[in-house]
C-alpha cells in the first residue's frame, strides 16, 4: 500500500515537472500557432545556471528564483529578434529556427559546464522525509508537487479571472480577432512566450535535486511534454494539466509494475487517446485549415538536357573512385548513403507535406537489423537489408497509422516522439543492441565473392542504389500517385472534398519514406559496420532535415546537394572544431533566414526570374 | 423524387448555432437556390452536405442513404461534388493539373505508381474537355494562380464537375464576378444537363432569379421559406426582411 502511494507521488513530481513545460508549450502554440523545439532547453538551462547561483550564493531559493531570469532574456531575445519574423511563413521555419538553437544551446552547455551529471542540492527545510504510513517520503519531492500545482491554479486564475488572460483566451481562440479587439498583439506574444520560458526554467531548477541536471535533459523533457500536449490537446491549458498528470503516473507506474514494458506505456496511452479522440483530450475538434502552400510545382518529365547532363553526372560519379583515395572514395560513398535517406525524407515533405521530425528511425532501423542479424544469427547482410528495408516499412505503416491522424504540428510532435521511443529501445535493450556502445558487425560481408571491405566496390553497391532510389523515386513522383501526394501538399481539405482519402495516401508516402529510409540504413550497416543509439537520435533526424531544407524541399535534387554539403561541411569542422553542435545550429538559423528555399530553390527562383526578364 | 434530404439539421458553434432545424429537400434535376443575409448559416449547411462540417443533431439522407457521419472524401465518391465560397484551388499547379487530379479521383487509377501522370491520356483529354466546357481559355500548363480571379471561380466547377456528381453544390459561384464574368457564369449553369441537381447558394438576384426553380430563405440558421421564385417573390415576410434589402 505504502509502495502504491509512493507512487502515486512519484508520478504527481513527474507530472508536475510535465504540467511546467507543457503549459507554456501548449500556450504558446495556442496563441501563436508555433512550436518551439528549444522548450526542453530551457528546462534544461534553468537547472544550469540555478547550479552556478547556488554555488554563487549557497540558497537554493535564490537559485530559484533568479535561474528564470537570464533564461526568460535569453528566449526573450530569440522570439523578438529571430521567430517574430517567421511567424508568416511556414510553420517549418520555425521548427528548423528553434532546433537550431537546441543545438547552440546544449553546446553552450556543455562548454561552460561540461557534460557530467550535475547536483542540486534541495533546499535545508526540505532535505529530509516525511513519515508516510510505515514508509517514508521525501520532503522535497512533497514540496514539488505543492508547487507545481500552486503555479497551475496561478495560471489558471490568470487566464480565468485577469483582463489580460482574457486576450490571451480570445487569442489562443482566434489570433486574427484578438488582433481586432486592439491589443498590442505581438508584445501579447512576447509575454506569453517570456511566461513560458520562465515556467520551464523554473521546472528546470525544480527538477535539479530529483534528477540531476545534464545535457540531454532537453529532449528528455519535451518528448513526453509533446505527448502530454497530443494528449490533453493543443492550447489547452487544462488539457495540459490532465495530460501531465496522466502521462506522470503512466510513467511512474509503468517503471515500477512493469519496467520492461514502461518505455511503451505513454506511448500506449497516447495512442488509445489518438484512436478515440484525435484532437486530444480537451482539444477543439477544428476542420482542416487550408494549408500554407508549398513552392514548387510538379516535377517536370527529364528534358532531354536534364538526361544528358545526368548521365555526365552518374558517368563522374563512377570515374571518381578510380582517381582518389580510399578515405575520399568512403566519403562519397557516405554521401551517397545520406543522400539517399535525404531523398527518401524530401518524399514525405517536399512532396506531401509532411513533417516528419522522426526519420532517423526508419534509417537506424534499418541498421540495426543488419547488424543484429549479421551478429547474432550470422545472417548474410544482403538478407539482413531486405529484411532491414521490410522492418523499417512495418515500423514506418504502423507508426504513421496514428501520425497521419494529426497534421501539421502535432503530426511532427507524433513522428518525433515515436522516433524517440526507437532511440530508447535502442539504448535500453542493451543485450541485442550494445545499449549506448552500440554494435558491431564482427566481419564485413561480401557481394558476389567481391568483399565489401573493399572501398571501392562498397562505393559502387552505394551508387547502384543511389541512383537506382533516385530514378525509382523521380517516377513516383511524377506517377499518378505521385500527383495525388502533391495534391496533398498543396490542398489537402480539398483533395478531401474531390474524394481523396487523403489519410491512406500519407500513409503510403511515410510507408515509402521509411521503407527507403531503412534501405539506406541497410547500406550504412554494410559500409560503416557499426550502429550505435546516437544514429536514431532526435538530432539524427535533425540532421536529415537540414539536408532536405538546405538542398530545396520538394525538389528530388536538391536534398541531394543539401546532404553533401551538410557531411562536407561536417567533416570539415569537426575535424578543426569542438564546437560542430553550435556550428550546425547556427547553419540551421542560417538556412531559415537567408535560403528559405534551400540552394535549389533559390538556384530555380533565379532561373525563373531570369527567363521572365528575357521573353524568348 | 428526392435526391437529398436533410432532417432537422442542428450545428453550432459554441453558442452560435448556425443551423437549426434544416430540413429540406433537393429533387432530381432540380435547381435549387438557397438565399439569405450574410451569416445566416448558408455555407454552413452546405459545409455538412459536403461533410466538411460535422452536423449535432439530424440527419442527411442521399437517396436513400444516411451519409450524416461520412467523411468529406466518401461523399465525394458517392456523387456529391462542391465548389466553394473561396476559391479553394491548387494554386502553385497548372490548370490542367488541377484537373487531372480531380479526374483521377473519380475513374482514374490515382494509386498507380509506375505510369507518367503526363501520359495519361484518357485523364487528360476528359480533363481538357472540361476546361472546354467551364469556358476556360488559354494555355492550360499556366499555374493556377495566373488565372484571373473569374477563371479561378470557373475552375472550382470545373473540378467539382470533374467529379462526375448527380448532385452539385455552389457556393455563391458568381461572387466577386464582373457583369460580363456573371453572364458567362449563368450560361454555365444553364448549359448543365437535367440529370444533374444543382443545390446553390447565391446573393445576386438576378441570377436567382434566372436560375431557380426552387428557392429556399435562410434566416439565422433558419428555414424561413421554401417554394417556387413566384412564390418566394411575393412572400410578405422575406420581402420584409431580405429582399427589402434590395430594393
Ligand atoms: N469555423 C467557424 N467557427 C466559428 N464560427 C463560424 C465558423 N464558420 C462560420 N462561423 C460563423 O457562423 C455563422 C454562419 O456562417 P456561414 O458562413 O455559414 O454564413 P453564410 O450564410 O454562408 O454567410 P455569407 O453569406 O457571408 O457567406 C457566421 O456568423 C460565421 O461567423
Ligand atoms: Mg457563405
Amino acid at each position: 500500500m505504502e509502495f502504491f502511494l509512493e507512487q502515486i507521488l512519484n508520478g504527481l513530481v513527474y507530472g508536475v515537472l510535465l504540467f511546467l513545460t507543457a503549459a507554456g508549450l501548449s500556450l504558446i502554440f495556442g496563441l501563436m500557432n508555433v512550436v518551439s523545439l528549444a522548450h526542453g532547453s530551457f528546462f534544461m538551462m534553468g537547472g544550469y545556471v540555478a547550479y552556478s547561483l547556488y554555488r554563487l550564493t549557497g540558497s537554493f531559493w535564490a537559485a530559484l528564483l533568479l535561474a528564470p531570469v537570464p533564461i526568460v532574456a535569453a528566449g526573450v531575445a530569440m522570439e523578438v529578434i529571430f521567430l517574430r519574423p517567421l511567424y508568416r511563413r511556414g510553420h517549418l521555419d520555425q521548427v528548423l529556427l528553434t532546433f537550431g538553437f537546441t543545438f547552440i544551446f546544449l553546446d553552450a552547455v556543455q562548454t561552460i559546464w561540461g557534460r557530467d551529471v550535475l547536483a542540486l542540492p534541495p533546499p535545508a527545510v526540505f532535505d529530509g522525509v516525511v513519515a508516510l504510513g510505515t514508509g517514508v517520503f521525501s520532503s522535497y519531492r512533497l514540496f514539488l508537487i505543492g508547487f507545481g500545482l500552486a503555479i497551475a491554479l496561478l495560471l489558471w486564475l490568470f487566464l480565468d479571472r485577469s483582463q489580460l488572460g482574457a486576450r490571451v483566451r480570445a487569442g489562443v481562440d482566434d489570433a486574427a480577432m484578438a488582433g481586432g479587439l486592439g491589443c498590442n498583439i505581438s508584445a501579447l506574444f512576447t509575454a506569453i512566450f517570456g511566461a513560458g520560458v520562465a515556467l520551464a526554467a523554473l521546472g528546470g531548477v525544480a527538477a535539479g535535486p530529483i534528477f540531476g541536471i545534464y545535457p540531454g535533459e532537453d529532449a528528455e523533457i519535451l518528448i513526453p511534454a509533446f505527448i502530454v500536449i497530443v494528449v490533453g490537446g493543443m492550447g489547452s491549458l487544462r488539457g495540459a494539466f490532465v495530460g501531465s498528470l496522466l502521462i506522470g503516473e503512466a510513467d511512474t507506474f509503468g517503471n515500477a509494475y512493469m519496467p520492461q514494458l514502461a518505455l511503451f506505456l505513454i506511448y500506449l496511452v497516447m495512442a488509445i487517446v489518438l484512436l478515440v479522440r484525435p484532437q486530444g483530450l480537451f482539444g477543439i475538434k477544428h476542420g482542416l485549415a487550408a494549408s500554407p502552400s508549398g513552392s514548387t510545382p510538379a516535377a517536370p518529365l527529364p528534358s532531354r538536357r536534364a538526361l544528358a547532363i545526368g548521365l555526365i553526372g552518374v558517368a563522374a560519379l563512377v570515374i571518381y573512385p578510380l582517381l582518389v583515395a580510399d578515405y575520399q572514395r568512403s566519403l562519397v560513398t557516405e554521401l551517397l548513403i545520406f543522400a539517399i535517406v535525404a531523398m527518401s525524407l524530401d518524399l514525405l515533405l517536399g512532396f506531401t507535406g509532411l513533417m516528419s521530425l522522426g526519420h532517423a528511425a526508419f534509417f537506424g532501423l534499418g541498421a540495426y537489423v543488419v547488424i543484429v542479424l549479421g551478429t547474432f544469427f550470422d545472417f548474410n547482410a544482403w538478407f539482413g537489408v531486405a529484411l532491414g528495408i521490410g522492418a523499417a516499412a512495418l515500423a514506418a505503416l504502423v507508426i504513421g497509422y496514428f501520425c497521419v491522424r494529426a497534421s501539421g504540428i502535432p503530426f511532427l510532435m507524433l513522428t518525433l516522439a515515436f522516433s524517440q521511443l526507437v532511440y530508447s529501445v535502442a539504448l535500453k535493450w542493451r543485450d541485442v543492441t550494445g545499449g549506448s556502445d552500440g554494435i558491431g558487425l564482427a566481419v564485413k560481408p561480401s557481394l558476389f565473392g567481391f568483399t565489401l571491405s573493399n572501398s571501392l566496390t562498397m562505393y559502387f553497391v552505394a551508387l547502384f542504389f543511389f541512383v537506382l532510389c533516385f530514378l525509382g523515386l523521380r517516377r513516383l513522383v511524377s506517377s499518378p500517385l505521385g500527383r495525388v501526394f502533391i495534391g496533398i501538399r498543396e490542398n489537402e481539405a480539398r483533395m478531401l472534398a474531390i474524394g481523396y482519402a487523403t489519410r491512406r495516401y500519407k500513409l503510403a508516402s511515410f510507408t515509402i519514406g521509411g521503407a527507403v529510409a531503412g534501405l539506406a540504413g541497410g547500406l550504412y550497416a554494410v559500409f560503416n559496420g557499426f550502429i550505435s543509439p546516437d544514429a536514431v537520435y532526435w538530432s539524427a533526424s535533425g540532421d536529415i532535415l537540414i539536408m532536405v531544407m538546405l538542398g530545396g524541399a520538394g525538389t528530388l535534387l536538391g536534398p541531394v546537394f543539401g546532404a553533401a554539403a551538410f557531411l562536407l561541411m561536417k567533416n570539415l569542422v569537426s575535424t578543426y572544431s569542438e564546437h560542430w553542435l553550435a556550428i550546425i545550429g547556427v547553419v540551421f538559423v542560417a538556412c531559415v533566414l537567408f535560403f528559405p528555399g534551400g540552394f535549389w530553390g533559390t538556384l530555380r527562383q533565379v532561373r525563373i526570374m531570369t527567363r521572365e526578364k528575357v521573353p524568348a | 423524387m428526392s435526391v437529398l434530404r436533410t432532417e432537422s439539421l442542428y450545428c453550432a458553434f459554441g453558442s452560435l448555432v448556425v443551423t437549426k432545424d434544416v430540413t429540406l429537400t433537393v429533387i432530381k434535376g432540380e435547381r435549387h437556390v438557397i438565399i439569405g443575409p450574410n451569416g445566416a448559416g448558408k455555407t454552413s449547411l452546405l459545409n455538412q452536405i459536403g461533410g466538411q462540417l460535422h452536423a449535432g443533431r439530424g440527419r442527411i439522407l442521399l437517396g436513400g442513404t444516411d451519409i450524416t457521419q461520412w467523411p468529406p472524401n466518401r461523399i465525394a465518391q458517392s456523387g456529391i461534388a462542391r465548389t466553394f465560397q473561396r476559391n479553394n484551388l491548387f494554386p502553385n499547379l497548372t490548370v490542367l493539373e488541377n484537373l487531372c487530379l480531380a479526374v483521377e479521383a473519380r475513374r482514374g487509377r490515382p494509386w498507380d505508381f509506375f505510369s507518367l501522370a503526363d501520359h495519361r491520356h484518357a485523364v487528360i483529354r476528359r480533363a481538357e474537355a472540361l476546361l472546354a466546357q467551364v469556358h476556360i481559355a488559354g494555355d492550360a500548363s499556366r499555374p493556377v494562380h495566373n488565372l484571373s480571379y473569374g477563371e479561378q471561380r470557373q475552375l472550382e466547377i470545373g473540378l467539382a464537375l470533374a467529379g462526375e456528381p448527380t448532385l452539385l453544390l455552389l457556393d455563391e459561384p458568381t461572387s466577386g464576378m464582373s457583369p460580363a464574368e456573371t453572364k458567362s457564369m449563368i450560361a454555365l449553369i444553364a448549359s448543365l444537363p437535367r440529370t444533374l441537381s444543382i443545390l446553390m447558394i447565391e446573393h445576386d438576384m438576378n441570377v436567382v432569379f434566372t436560375v431557380a426553380d426552387r428557392i429556399t430563405v435562410f434566416y439565422y440558421g433558419e428555414v424561413l421559406a421554401s417554394g417556387p421564385p413566384a412564390e418566394i417573390r411575393n412572400d410578405r415576410r422575406v420581402r420584409e426582411i431580405y429582399l427589402g434589402m434590395e430594393d
